[in-house]
């Protein structure tokens, strides 16, 4: 069980499980990614915000496809940390994550069939509220191992 | 919300987990692996992964005492970004019991990369 090979037939197997079930594909991925930040890129409530951080869209767009592709389909191509890259950005609020969301729900559910749609908005959802725990409210629920070790 | 290595990691520690994760948030004990809950953004690429099954999503109940051991081992042992060799009895002790009280190090990974994959 602890070989390499057996190891990577196993991940294998949970990949073709997930296209399977979903039919996610790369292909599918990059028409999402593109689709999706054509839509941000001229919405009025986060465009702006995109348009001062995204010096240079192409690099962006694919790392977002890498990124997906990573969550969806378990490609190991990226590797990052968006939590302190989130975390760096002061002008982002709660309502800002709300509208991502409603673009990226309404994006899948025109670009993927639905089984897909929900998988990639599933993952959306859990990323993006763990995002905002980091942002906005990570002090009271982990607060610093010091500070646990103090309490009564 | 993030995900949370269990007891069932200690003395497998198999690391597929590692390979997979895209925001490398997972750090090495001895025996043990844990991911550090601020980093983690629950995107659940690693739960399928672990043939131990020791990840765990901290949505399920019970899982406080793990969360606090998560937090803090992430803050005291080394950061792990490429998956290293298993130890060469991680199956033994795939589905031992009581795996915690009898045999968790709080000692770190030492120089996990270049040690294990030289003994690979």
């Amino acid at each position: 069980m602890s070989s390499d090979q057996e190891h990577s037939e196993r991940r294998a197997r949970i990949v073709q499980g997930i296209v399977d079930e979903t039919g996610v594909n790369e292909e599918m991925i990059v028409n999402l990614v593109h689709t999706f930040y054509g839509k941000v890129r001229t919405d009025p409530l986060i465009g702006p915000i995109f348009e001062r951080v995204i010096e240079d869209w192409d690099p962006h767009l694919a790392k977002m496809c890498d990124f997906w592709s990573s969550v969806m389909l378990m490609s190991g191509r990226y590797k990052g940390n968006p939590m302190i890259a989130h975390m760096r950005l002061k002008m982002v609020r709660p309502e800002h994550f709300e509208r991502w969301l409603e673009l990226f729900t309404e994006t899948a559910a025109e670009v993927c069939p639905a089984a897909a749609a929900e998988a990639f908005v599933g993952r959306a959802n859990n990323i993006a509220r763990s995002l905002q725990l980091g942002m906005f409210y990570r002090a009271e629920k982990y607060p610093p191992p010091q500070a646990r070790q103090d309490a009564p | 919300m993030t995900f949370v290595v269990t007891e069932a990691c200690i003395k497998c520690k198999y690391m597929d987990c590692v390979e997979v994760c895209p925001v490398d948030c997972f750090y090495e004990g001895e025996n043990m692996l844990v991911i550090h809950p601020d980093e983690c953004i629950d995107c659940g690429v690693c739960e399928p992964e672990c043939p131990a099954e020791a990840i765990k999503s901290d949505n399920e109940s019970g899982l406080e005492r793990w969360l606090a051991l998560n937090a803090e081992y992430a803050s005291k042992w080394p950061n792990i970004t490429a998956k290293a060799a298993p130890p060469p009895d991680a199956d033994k002790w795939k589905d031992v019991p009581n795996k915690f009280a009898e045999h968790f190090s709080e000692q770190p990974g030492s120089d996990h990369n270049a040690d294990q994959s030289r003994a690979a």
